[in-house]
């Protein structure tokens, strides 16, 4: 059996006619007519993909005007050419990612999961390669102040992507909001790099970079708990 | 779609003429039975104009349909899930999965030929196949990439393969 046989039986079989009541149409017609107003559609991907973005810089640079640009201060050229480039072309991954996943039938260039798992990895990798000071000085309790920092840094940057992409309709809420979340916390991570001169390896590639899955969980664990509270409803996504 | 989009009922009723069948279809080769079929449709329909101005003219707008239908249904069956597992307190798991929506009322030859499939390969068929979509336009309603379509189509022919091949030995 071959698949151009295959081919012919399922266009024969898909051939047969398949009619739907025409009263079950009218009812449909019908209860759409009452609200069939213009709509406004969406602005372009891009469009939403640079709000998305802006808000991530406008965000991290506001936390670490109030909180000291010493990070960055402290950083060589190298660090800085390679940290903020990188963060940089992660969040427009992400700010993609999140207007795709909020936009019906839009192409999905990456799974979230894949782009959590790659923006993670790339973090590790930076600065397993950028700092080598391997002192772990007040590792605890340094790191949780940075952790906490960080994700309270991804809550405004989620919340206000969320208002830019109120409109849209997420088909897979929990996809949606584990790339929302990736976002944010890289705003979060973003903040950090700005603010935080500990430059202990281990400080950066546990709490720095934690930032990033924690705000993505948190993202995929709200929208699902959204999911199950109004799945029932209509408007989710929304 | 851009005329519905700027508030043209008639432009909506012939796309709801157009697409219904197709997108009926696809809810009842995926274990529905008519009656849900008719229920997933019209939920479909509301979902899409309530959802509407989410859709970009110029983009294809057979992926923007079927994503949505898709969600219909993973809903549907999520809320039919959780009401059975309700049940399953009550009654016995025998009469439960007699609850489950879409398990009998199969006549059509599509949709026995589909029958041995797991969900995401007869989706996938469903969408190649019947409503003639691309690989690409396939992988944009299932939020998938290409490849990932691809090894779908080609598992299920391997099993569609071996399930013609048996009918053939039963015919002869």
């Amino acid at each position: 059996m071959r698949d151009q046989e295959i081919d012919k039986i399922l266009e024969l079989a898909a051939q047969a006619r398949h009619d739907v009541e025409p009263a079950l149409l009218q009812r449909i017609a019908g209860s759409i007519k009452s609200s069939i107003a213009p709509v406004r559609p969406l602005p372009p991907a891009w469009m939403l993909a640079s709000g998305l973005i802006l808000i991530c810089v406008s965000v991290a640079l506001a936390g670490a005007a109030r909180a000291g640009f010493h990070g960055i201060e402290k950083m060589t050229g190298w660090d800085r050419a390679l940290i903020f480039p990188a963060l940089g072309i992660l969040a427009w991954l992400a700010a993609a990612g999140f207007v795709s996943e909020m936009i019906p039938g839009s192409r999905r260039r990456m799974a979230p999961k894949t782009l959590l798992a790659i923006g993670s990895l790339v973090l590790l990798g930076l600065f397993a390669v950028l700092f080598r000071d391997y002192r772990t000085h007040q590792f605890v309790s340094a790191g949780i102040v940075c952790l906490v920092t960080g994700v309270l840094h991804a809550v405004p940057a989620g919340l206000l992507g969320w208002c830019v992409l109120r409109r849209g309709f997420a088909v897979n809420s929990v996809a949606a909001g584990l790339v929302g979340g990736t976002l944010a916390g890289l705003a979060g991570v973003a903040m950090l790099e700005l603010h935080c001169d500990n430059f202990q390896a281990l400080h950066l590639l546990l709490w720095h970079t934690a930032v990033l899955p924690v705000s993505g969980a948190a993202g995929a664990l709200l929208a699902w708990a959204l999911r199950s509270r109004t799945s029932s409803g209509v408007g989710e996504g929304k | 779609m851009a005329r519905y989009q700027e508030g043209d009922f008639a432009a909506a009723t012939a796309l709801i003429d157009c697409l219904s069948p197709q997108l009926h279809r696809f809810f009842v080769a995926q274990f529905a039975s008519r009656r849900d079929a008719d229920d997933l449709l019209q939920e479909t329909w509301l979902r899409i104009h309530k959802v509407r101005h989410t859709y970009r003219p110029g983009e294809p707008v057979l992926p923007w349909f079927y994503a949505i239908a898709r969600h219909v249904r993973v809903d549907h069956y999520r809320k039919a899930m959780r009401t059975a597992a309700h049940e399953e307190r009550l009654e016995a798991m025998s009469e439960v999965e007699a609850a489950i929506p879409g398990q009998s009322d199969r006549t059509d030859d599509l949709e026995a030929l589909l029958a041995p499939l797991p969900e995401g390969q007869r989706e996938v068929i469903e969408m190649l196949k019947v409503a003639g979509m691309s690989l690409e336009e396939v992988a944009r309603a299932t939020s998938s990439s290409v490849g990932s379509v691809k090894q779908k189509a080609h598992r299920a022919y391997k099993t569609l393969r071996v399930k013609v091949a048996a009918m053939g030995r039963g015919l002869s």
